[in-house]
This record gives structure tokens, C-alpha cells and sequence, in this order.
């Protein structure tokens, strides 16, 4: 992930979690899922850790927490987004996921507060508006995008543009077989 | 407050929200074009960092491929894998944010083709290293050394940079001559508010004032009112006195006249001999008691009724037998004394008493209004004689 950005945090000791753990938990909720990171530091990657480094380091940025959240639910049958916001004049991207069910996103900068998952409405637009106003900045664009652990490869999917009419976003056009 | 006062208070009240309503509104679009415009220079200086990370991402991705072509370390070939998708991602990004801008979006689409060439060529290299044919690497590397295209899209990202300089510049011209307009919108309007907020406290002044004016016109008119009551008052109340003094004495006098009144009542009614008071045309207005009682008669009988049927000159001369000449009618009218007449009464009981008539004209400022008889009884008036 290309620049950095600024996350809450709270040192706390708690008993590391396992990725088969997070895969196998049958009562796995975005909620749930968020729950187990309270207390995860902060350090920025330029790469995305491999969930078994992240989740035993208990170290990571936005996309490891996001990234992975979209690797559990997805496999829970929950509907993910992975978002990327570029936020303006920073340099900052940030990553979130996007859950439909819960119509909220988790955020990495969320893990230790009570109310871990961020209301939204489901469009990129909303979605980034919501992001940009949690850093108190503006924002350029919002991708959304796929991500791959084994050949390690992002896939954007559309990005909305702010200076464009809303009515032009590419996630508010109907899409043949696309995800929405 | 007058009520033309009150409409022109009022009229210069709507005009001036009218104005802070014309001013919220443009302040309101104006802010919404400087978010727009704060948008558009976001969105210039993305297009710039997409742009330059591209570029970034295609040296770091040539440099870990070169490093790994010499060394064939599987970790300089993640690096430039990972840099190369790194450069996919921002020429995604870059795509995507000049898909509305013509110009940008053929800067975008050369840098996109040049970039395309690098990337086939990088794979074509890394297969060959990877399969350790040394040759075509190195042929490939052959070719490539005369190539231009680095440099190409480094200059065709420059020209990408210098059009959102450019825009931003024009932006930055129109957020600048944009915020003078809403500057001096708003100084105008707020300036013509204080004007029109200056006029209504100058009518509201002047309203004042006009009404202390009256109020003082109003105050004195009443002083003015009060002391000509007062006056007026006084005046009233030394007519009532002198009125009620006036009134004193005039009761005095009436009274005193009533009492002079009823005292020659009693000389009259006292007086022996008969009196009769005459008017002019010789009707009786008056007798006295002593009249009455030798008359035999009754008042009633005598008071209106002419003199000449109780009283003759004799038996055979009546009062008036003659006429103009007659000396009680002349006394009347000339107005003389008549004394030592004789002439008869006549009783009620038909008897004719001798009697000695003296007349006294009654006079009110020199005119004759009547007259007063006095009948005196004779020695001979003991004898009776018949009518």
C-alpha cells in the first residue's frame, strides 16, 4: 500500500488469535471479527502481511486488517467491499471493508473502540465521504478492488472520482455480472 | 409611533433581510464553489501523485527487475513484482481520474501504451531469466539499450503535470477572482445594510423627537388649560359669592319690604274711616276691615267690582252721572287731590250711610295708577236711609 496514515491505538496484551481460528469460527460476525483486534499496533507495511505474520505480530496497517476481514466474512458468506480512499493533499490512502449485511465498514483505526464498525451507506462515494470525515480531510478518489494472498495481486474493480456527478459513479451504473 | 413612520420602518426592515437573504445565498453558492474549486485542486494535485508515482513505480520496478536479472535472487524478483503492480494501481487510479478531461486523458493513454511496451518487455525478460537463457536476456537487454521509451514517458508525464499545473493555476485565478466577487457582494450588501440600518434609526430619531415635541406642545397646551381653568374658577367663584351676597340682600330687602308691607297693612286695616284703593278705571282693588264692617259686606262682593255700586254722590246722583266732568274721575286723571265730598255708602242691608269722600291720586313716576279712598263717617251716618 502506497503511503501512510494515521491510526488509533491502545497498547493492550491479549491472547494472540490463529488464522485457522478466524477461518474456522462458525459464529464469525464483522463484529465478532473486529472484536479480536482490539489491542493490535499500528506499524505501516509497504506490502501486505500474510494474515499468519499480521495476526501473531499483532502489528499491521489498514489493508492487513481489511484485507483480511474480507478474506474471513467472504468465507462466512457475508458480502465484503474492499475500499481504498486516496484522501487529498496527504498522500494518504486508506483501506477499509466494506460489509453489505451490516451496512457498515471495518477500519483498522476503529479496533479499539467500542463501536468497532463504521455505519455507511453502501456506495463508494459514501463510503469515502464517511472515511475522509473520520481524518478530517477531503478526499480524490475511492477504489474498490480485489485482492489475492497467493498471487498477491490488487485488482481494481471501478473508482469514483469526487469531481465527477455523483450520478456518473461506476458503482451506481448497472453492471453486468459485476459486484455491487 | 406614527403609522407612516411604522411602514417606512418596516419597508426598510424587508429590504434589508431582503439583501441578508440575496447575501446568504450567493455566500452559500460562493462556498459551494470554493468546495468545488477546493475539489478540483485536490483532484489536480492527485492526478500529479498518480503521475509521479507511476513513474516511481516503473524505476523501482526496472531497477529490482535489472538487480534480479543480474543476481536471479527470487526476492529483487518479488520486489519488482510488487512495484509493477504498485504502477498498475496508479495508472488505474490515473486512468480513472482523467477519464473526464480530454486533454489529460491522451497524455494518460501514451503513458498507458509506453508503459504497456515496458511491462511486456520486463515479462519477456524475466521469463527468459527465469528459464536461464542468458542469451535472449542479454539480446533483449541489447535491444532495449537504445530505447527511448523511459524517457518518453517521463516527458509525457511532465507534460500530464504541467496541464494540472496549468489548470490548477486557472482554478486558483477563478478561486481568486471568485472570493473578490463574494467579497465585495458581501462588503456592498453589509455596507448598504448599515446604511439602511443608519435610516431607520434616523426615522426612529426623528419620530422620537417629533413625539417629545407634541408631548411638550401637549404638556404646556394642558398648563396653558389649567391655569385658564383656575382663572376661570376664581372668576366663577366671586361671581357665586357676590351672586350669593347680592341674593343676601335682596332676601334682606324683600324681606324688609314685606314687613314695610304688612305694617301699613296694619296702619290701613287700623285706620278708623273706610278706605278703598282704586285703580284708575275706579275698580276696587282694596278695602279695609272697617269698610267691611259698615258696608255689611263681604270682600269677595267688593274687591274687581267698579266703585259705583257701593258708593253715590246722593240719592239721585250716581258716581258717574257726570261723566268726563265728574269729580272723582277727573281727580283720577288729572291727577288732584278730592277732599270733603259728601256722598253715600251703600250697606249690603240696602241702607245709604252719609259719608265725607276725599281722593288721593296713587302716582308711579308721575303717571296716575289709581287712587286711594277715604270715606269718613258723618254725624247724619247713625241715621239710616233707604237706597
Amino acid at each position: 500500500m502506497a503511503g501512510g496514515f494515521a491510526c488509533l491505538l491502545g497498547a493492550q496484551t491479549v491472547k494472540a488469535v490463529s488464522l485457522p481460528e478466524l477461518e474456522n469460527d462458525p459464529k464469525m460476525t464483522p463484529k465478532r471479527f473486529a472484536n479480536q483486534f482490539e489491542g493490535f499496533e499500528y506499524e505501516f507495511f509497504s506490502y501486505v502481511q500474510r494474515p499468519e505474520v499480521f495476526l501473531s505480530s499483532r502489528r499491521g496497517d489498514c489493508d492487513d486488517y481489511a484485507l483480511l476481514a474480507d478474506r474471513i466474512l467472504s468465507r462466512r458468506n457475508f458480502t465484503t467491499r474492499i475500499v481504498r480512499v486516496v484522501l487529498a493533499g496527504r498522500r494518504v490512502n486508506h483501506v477499509v471493508c466494506y460489509v453489505a449485511e451490516s451496512k457498515a465498514y471495518l477500519d483498522y483505526n476503529s479496533r479499539n473502540y467500542f463501536l468497532n464498525l463504521d455505519r455507511s451507506g453502501p456506495t463508494l462515494r459514501e463510503i469515502a465521504e464517511k472515511v475522509a470525515a473520520s481524518f478530517e480531510a477531503n478526499w480524490s478518489s475511492a477504489s474498490e478492488f480485489t485482492y489475492d494472498y497467493a498471487t498477491d495481486k490488487k485488482t481494481i474493480v471501478y473508482t469514483v472520482v469526487k469531481t465527477e456527478p455523483p450520478s456518473r459513479d461506476p458503482d451506481r451504473q448497472p453492471r453486468a455480472g459485476g459486484r455491487n | 409611533m406614527k403609522d407612516h413612520t411604522l411602514r417606512r420602518v418596516y419597508g426598510l426592515f424587508l429590504v434589508i433581510f431582503a439583501i441578508l437573504a440575496v447575501i446568504a445565498a450567493y455566500a452559500l453558492r460562493s462556498l459551494n464553489r470554493s468546495v468545488a474549486s477546493t475539489d478540483w485542486v485536490n483532484h489536480a494535485n492527485a492526478v500529479i501523485y498518480e503521475a509521479e508515482g507511476t513513474f516511481a513505480s516503473l524505476q523501482a520496478a526496472e531497477g529490482a527487475l535489472r538487480t534480479y536479472l543480474l543476481t536471479g535472487d527470487a526476492r529483487d524478483r518479488t520486489s519488482s513484482s510488487e512495484a509493477y503492480a504498485l504502477l498498475d494501481e496508479h495508472l488505474e487510479t490515473l486512468k480513472a481520474l482523467t477519464r473526464d478531461e480530454a486533454a489529460a486523458q491522451a497524455h494518460v493513454e501514451r503513458i498507458e501504451a509506453l508503459l504497456r511496451a515496458r511491462v511486456g518487455f520486463a515479462e519477456r525478460v524475466e521469463t527468459a531469466r527465469a528459464a536461464s537463457q542468458t542469451a535472449s536476456v542479454q539480446a533483449l537487454l541489447g535491444e532495449d539499450a537504445g530505447s527511448t521509451a523511459v524517457g518518453e514517458i517521463s516527458r509525457e508525464i511532465e507534460r500530464l503535470v504541467a496541464l494540472q499545473a496549468t489548470l490548477l493555476t486557472e482554478r486558483d485565478r477563478q478561486a481568486f477572482l471568485q472570493a473578490s466577487t463574494t467579497r465585495w457582494v458581501v462588503g456592498t450588501g453589509v455596507a448598504v445594510n448599515l446604511v439602511l440600518f443608519g435610516v431607520v434609526a434616523w426615522i426612529i430619531r426623528d419620530d422620537l423627537q417629533t413625539r417629545k415635541k407634541l408631548a411638550a406642545t401637549l404638556q404646556a397646551s394642558n398648563e396653558l388649560l389649567e391655569v385658564k381653568v383656575k382663572e376661570r374658577t376664581a372668576e366663577l367663584a366671586a361671581t357665586n359669592s357676590q351672586l350669593v351676597a347680592e341674593n343676601r340682600e335682596r332676601r334682606w330687602a324683600n324681606q324688609a319690604l314685606e314687613h314695610q308691607l304688612r305694617y301699613n297693612q296694619l296702619i290701613v286695616d287700623s285706620v278708623h274711616d273706610l278706605v278703598f284703593v282704586l285703580t284708575r278705571a275706579l275698580k276696587v282693588t282694596r278695602v279695609n276691615p272697617a269698610t267691611l264692617r259698615v258696608s255689611g259686606r263681604e270682600q269677595a262682593e267688593l274687591l274687581g267690582r267698579s266703585l259705583g255700586t257701593v258708593l253715590r254722590w246722593n240719592a239721585t246722583t250716581p258716581l258717574d252721572s257726570f261723566g268726563a266732568n265728574d269729580p272723582l274721575a277727573a281727580s283720577l286723571r288729572d291727577g288732584r287731590e278730592l277732599r270733603g265730598q259728601p256722598a253715600e255708602l251703600l250697606a249690603r242691608d240696602g241702607r245709604a250711610i252719609a259719608v265725607i269722600l276725599s281722593c288721593v291720586p296713587l302716582r308711579d313716576r308721575d303717571k296716575v295708577v289709581g287712587g286711594v279712598i277715604t270715606l269718613q263717617l258723618t254725624p247724619a251716618s247713625s241715621t239710616p236711609s233707604a237706597a
